[in-house]
């Protein structure tokens, strides 16, 4: 009664009035599609031997979030820092970016992540399991080697690592030319695997005996100790005083060594080796020419490296062979025959000498740089071993007598390449603890489980049941990015020393970039598949059926009034929805 | 690319728009410019059915739905209400379709903007009678279907230009909008609300029933429709000065056609016919916005 009495008197209305809203009808009742957040792979991530979530790191470099950035590197791959400066970045060539304008450049800024990091003394925070019973032993420090002991001591197993020479690193420390890659730079990357307590023992050269009697300390070994052996080159004079191998050579300019070369240098090989050896007797006072035997599109060496090669002065002879090297007054007489091509099969062309057609060319030193194998037989993979299993990038032996081994790095990866190194290690950790948890007959579907795409590329985030496992194994193909939402805008272009200052000496050729062109380059990334919260979804909703929320995604579908019209599919710059029928 | 543009909405779920209703999409543009301090008029179109049978209303501002050809004029009677009542805070919105801007309303608009009344006027261009059934307007496109202009009777006339008829009022503001741009969008009604007088903005709204293309299209298909400059977003100040908002990227008109079933029957002649007549409005834009060809990238 009293309530009444107090509440003031309303005028009936002129005209009907509406006093409620039209929530109460739940128009998801009409619909007959459903949409549907869906993160799909990015074809980068795909092509990255080591699995990086590269359409993931440049979304958050656009964000400005650089340590997290650079921890989503982390994930997947010890070396950010060298890889950045050193990988073939096959990335790049499958970039959907390629087909609207020009490629991202990911490998620049893989380098600008791990810089900042470095000079802000940066710890990263990664999750590591517990410590696990198992010890595993690891041979050879280089990037496979480091890569296997990194992910095995995530996984919580102890590793101890042992290196015949007098500081870790391998090809990474002896064999790639400072130019390239600073000895800070890997010394910090090192530094972040000791910090992980991996121990890494020094001049420590291990034997055939070791993996026999390995087993009463390791249940597990890795044998990572790359290719070292010299191929011979099988010709007259090759074993001549001064006829040098190219990767002992490398090895002796990287600690330090500068010997005083001059007049024309022949180089004889058409691999990285060959190019970096030519590279450094430039820099040493010699006209380098690299003799190879195929054309410079058949080189195994990478095509960047060869340019800027040959931007600095190094000659190529493209078809010629060495027949013979004898001594001469003025240094060596170097005998070439003129080969032709005869068949373009296969990734290189087949070639075949030309008949009576030889020169000759005096050079003051030859280089020999044809390619390496394994040192020692033991670090082969048997073959036809009924308990050898091949996986992508490494080869498992199961021994009745001793520790599993693993065939890493050069020995068993698909490309001899620092980021096959990483995937190799990676894969070893994966099989070992697959091993170890749920035994032998497990390791190959578990570790296919962790596939990128449609692989072999591998994710230890995919491995650790992560985020990323609920990424869609689709790869993103350019047609079903939607293009309105971007302009073209050029690349980045990679500041580099001229080329009279790089000659001058061993100084890094590759410039830092500023966090204003790292964020303008990682902005024209398409981040292909996966969601970088652009909110299109939401903004386009005609039903309002799109609402923020705190689950991962920041964002869910209401479907008590989702209509089902894909408007926000379609909106979604870069297909991380679905459509489907519901 | 992020798109900035104001969170809040004065609008519900529960709306019985059809799926991909660009409408429905404009409506919530344009509140989230205005605000809660504004009363809309909404003539008969197909928002009087969107916005929910009486009792509800999914509008989170006060509405008058009103009759057919009296946007101009009921607008002007509230104005005068709440100007009597002291209320300058308050922003008057007439909110009609092409059939209630372009035909039966226009009238009370031109009438009403003749007297500078102080108010804005939006219409929502779908470019047919929808709600009652796709009948062809004075909006309707040359070339297109209706149920008015069926089969090989297509529609052989153009589509009046609204814009520059209320732009000839000499009126302090009018502009062009699209859904599919809604930073320009939002931007514009910001600008209008903070003008006094009469203001104009012609909002492209997609319509999957009544185009006959896939809901999910809406969007991109009025994004086309700027790109391809068959409706090119402007916006003119006094009744003269002119200002391109987008510059085309030389699509081309068929691009846009082909992907709708209102346009399914023309021939390539038909098409170069309208491509034709799409640089000519083009380049009489120019012209009045004082653009040189080459400085725009016509296309040839």
């Amino acid at each position: 009664m009293t309530e009444q009495m107090l509440s003031p008197i309303v005028p009936t209305p002129l005209i009907p009035r509406s006093f409620t809203t039209t929530e109460s009808n739940k128009t998801g009742s009409w619909r007959f599609l459903k949409p549907r957040y869906d993160e799909k792979t990015a074809p980068c991530s795909a092509a990255c031997p080591a699995g990086e979530d590269i359409a993931r790191v440049e979304m958050l470099v656009a964000q400005g979030l650089f340590k997290e950035a650079w921890e989503t590197i982390l994930q997947e791959n010890p070396f950010p820092a060298v890889c950045g400066r050193v990988c073939f970045h096959p990335c790049e060539g499958v970039c959907n970016r390629k087909e609207f304008d020009d490629a991202i450049a990911i490998h620049t800024l893989e380098r600008f992540v791990a810089d900042t990091a470095m000079r802000y003394g940066i710890q990263p925070d990664i999750a590591r399991r517990p410590v696990q019973g198992p010890r595993v032993a690891v041979v050879g420090s280089g990037p496979s080697g480091l890569a296997a002991a990194y992910f095995l001591a995530r996984l919580g197993y102890t590793c101890d690592v042992f290196e015949a020479k007098s500081e870790p690193g391998g090809i990474l420390r002896w064999g790639i030319p400072l130019y390239r890659l600073p000895v800070n730079v890997l010394e910090w990357e090192i530094g972040r695997i000791r910090s992980l307590g991996v121990e890494i023992h020094c001049n420590h050269r291990v034997s055939s005996d070791f993996l026999r009697d390995a087993g009463d300390r390791y249940q597990a070994v890795f044998i990572g100790c790359g290719h070292h052996r010299n191929v011979d080159l099988g010709i007259p004079g090759e074993n001549l005083d001064g006829v040098e191998e190219g990767l002992p050579f490398l090895e002796r300019v990287r600690a330090g060594e500068r010997p005083d070369l001059s007049g024309a240098v022949a180089i004889i090989g058409g691999g990285n080796t060959a190019v970096d050896v030519s590279r450094c007797a430039l820099r040493l006072g010699a006209k380098p020419v690299i003799v190879y035997r195929r054309r410079r599109q058949d080189m195994p060496a990478f095509e960047h490296e060869i340019e800027m090669a040959l931007e600095e002065g190094v000659e190529l002879m493209e078809l010629w062979a060495p027949l013979e090297i004898a001594p001469h007054a003025d240094g060596y007489r170097l005998v070439l025959q003129k080969m032709e091509v005869a068949a373009e099969e296969g990734p290189r062309a087949q070639v075949r000498p030309v008949p009576g057609e030889t020169r000759e060319m005096v050079v003051s030193k030859v280089l020999k740089a044809i390619g390496n194998a394994a040192e020692e037989a033991w670090m082969e993979p048997p073959e036809g071993d009924g308990k050898l299993l091949r996986l992508a990038n490494t080869a498992l032996v199961r021994r009745d007598d001793g520790p599993v081994l693993v065939y890493g790095g050069d020995l068993a990866a698909l490309e001899k390449s620092v980021a096959h190194a990483v995937a190799s290690g990676k894969e070893a950790a994966m099989a070992l603890d697959t091993y170890f948890q749920d035994g032998w007959d497990a390791i190959e579907s578990k570790v296919s489980a962790c596939r990128v795409g449609q692989g072999p590329s591998l994710s230890m985030e995919m491995y650790l049941g992560g985020e990323r496992c609920r990424r869609n194994p689709h790869v993103v193909a350019f047609q079903e990015i939607n293009t309105d939402y971007f302009l073209f805008s050029p690349r980045l272009a990679q500041p580099r020393l001229l080329k009279e200052e790089r000659i001058q000496g061993f100084s890094e050729i590759d410039l830092k970039i500023s966090a204003a062109l790292a964020l303008r380059e990682a902005e024209r990334c398409f981040n292909c598949g996966i969601c970088n919260q652009c909110d299109n979804c939401r903004l386009f909703c005609p039903d309002l059926a799109v609402c923020r929320d705190d689950n991962p995604q920041g964002r869910r579908i209401n479907y008590d009034y989702c209509k089902g019209c894909g408007v926000c599919v379609v909106e979604c710059p870069r297909n991380a929805m679905a459509l489907e029928q519901d | 690319m992020e798109l900035d543009v104001l969170d809040r909405d004065y609008m519900c779920s529960g709306h019985v728009g059809c799926p991909g209703c660009g409408a429905a999409i404009a409506m919530r543009f344009l509140l989230k410019a205005l605000g809660e301090k504004t009363m809309m008029v909404i003539p008969a179109c197909c928002w009087s059915i969107i916005a929910g049978p009486h009792p509800q209303s999914t509008l989170k501002v006060p509405v008058l739905h009103t009759a057919f050809e009296t946007g101009g004029a009921v607008a002007s009677g509230i104005r005068a209400a709440l100007d009597a009542k002291g209320d300058t805070e308050t922003t008057v919105v007439t909110w009609a379709g092409d059939g209630g801007t372009f035909d039966i309303g226009f009238q009370a608009l031109s009438g009403a903007v003749e007297r500078n009344e102080d108010f804005i006027y939006v219409c929502y261009d779908n470019e047919a009678y929808m709600n009652t059934g796709v009948q062809r307007s004075s909006s309707t496109p040359y070339g297109a279907w209706t149920t008015t202009t069926p089969g090989q009777e297509w529609k052989r006339l153009r589509k009046k230009n609204i814009v520059e008829a209320l732009v000839a009022h000499r009126i302090p503001y009018a502009a062009t909008a699209s859904i599919a741009f809604p930073e320009d969008l939002v931007r514009k009604v910001k600008k209008a609300k903070g003008i006094k007088g009469s203001r104009f903005l012609h909002i492209y709204a997609s319509c999957p029933t009544g185009w006959r293309i896939p809901s999910e299209m809406a969007i991109k298909i009025a994004r086309m429709a700027v790109q391809t400059n068959i409706f090119p977003l402007y916006e003119v100040e006094n009744g003269v000065r002119y200002t391109i908002n987008y510059m085309p990227k030389g699509y081309l008109v068929r691009e846009y056609f082909k992907l709708q079933g209102r346009f399914k029957h023309l021939t390539d002649n038909d098409l170069e016919q309208i491509q034709e007549m799409v640089n000519e409005d083009w380049e009489l834009l120019l012209r009045k916005a004082g653009v040189s060809m080459s400085a725009a990238g016509t296309v040839a």
